[in-house]
């Protein structure tokens, strides 16, 4: 496509889901099911969310939330992020039972 | 046996030593639909940042720390660098979707993007890597660098910073450059 072409098309279609307020709700959902996930850290999770991460069935409403306020992508980043780093967090905590690993 | 070194050019280490050139003419279209080249911004210190609005978060504060920095050399120093955002999503980015993005964050940020083929040659002359990953549809994350560029008022690549820097850190670097230039000048 010629640029004299783009820049005349009429492309006025905006994702508002992006944008600052989409995105504020977004974070606050995702915080709030983590919150979740923190709390209830003591219960067995049964749910299965995206890229492998499980959770109880106590933040299932969270979680619903979270799913809700953002984009498929931007969950699956979140969740990765959050594995990671508390894959990360218990390799660090853990050092008398895994030594020599 | 020594070595002398003799003239007016003495071997200052890092400062000359010669870094691989990056850049390079462009021309994309902005957030007014109207088209831009290099030779525009010509005369100004340009603080440029390749993201794309569907970043989840290092996008939206890598923005706002660009936003922070040109405010904060313009209030304290009273000097003015250009903030441009180049998307390299240009398939959603559209002229509309960049307006609405970029000026919530400062409206003084110039948002280019234009055809897929326009992007990705500017991408490629500033050595920005950028792919599309977590496809699904039209849902997708954009994968690259994150970094910042400041160019010169000859357009010329003078630093590039990555995310580590906050926006304190990255006006007092830029503060720096300036003022070699000026010295230079």
């Amino acid at each position: 496509m010629s640029l004299e072409a783009y820049a005349s098309a009429k492309r006025d279609e905006i994702h508002t889901d992006v944008l600052l307020q989409a995105r504020q709700a977004c974070y606050k959902a995702r915080d709030a099911f983590y919150s979740c996930l923190e709390k209830h850290s003591d219960k067995k999770p049964t749910e299965i969310g995206s890229v492998g991460l499980l959770y109880p069935t106590e933040c299932k409403p969270s979680r619903e939330d979270y799913v809700k306020n953002c984009r498929v992508s931007w969950v699956k980043h979140f969740d990765r992020q959050y594995c990671k780093t508390k894959r990360t967090q218990r390799l660090l905590d853990d050092k008398e039972t895994r030594r020599g690993v | 046996m020594t070595l002398e070194f003799r003239g007016k050019d003495s071997y200052t280490g890092s400062d000359t030593a010669v870094a691989p050139i990056i850049g390079g003419p462009f021309t994309l279209v902005n957030s007014e639909n109207q088209i831009v080249n290099e030779q525009d911004f010509l005369g100004n210190w340009v603080l440029l940042y390749f993201g794309y609005t569907s970043s989840p978060d290092i996008g939206p504060d890598q923005v706002r720390i660009m936003a922070k920095v040109i405010d904060t050399l313009e209030a304290k120093k009273n000097l003015k660098v250009l903030p441009v955002f180049v998307t390299i999503d240009p398939q959603r980015d559209t002229p509309a979707q960049l307006r609405a993005y970029l000026k919530e964050f400062d409206p003084r940020i110039v948002g280019l993007g234009g055809p897929v083929s326009a992007v990705r040659q500017m991408a490629q002359e500033y050595r920005v890597y950028f792919k599309k990953v977590e496809e699904e549809g039209d849902d997708y994350l954009v994968e690259s660098s994150h970094s910042m560029y400041l160019i010169d008022p000859k357009m010329k690549v003078v630093r590039c910073f990555g995310v580590e820097y906050n926006a304190e850190q990255l006006s007092k670097e830029i503060l720096k450059e300036l003022k070699k230039h000026q010295v230079n000048a």
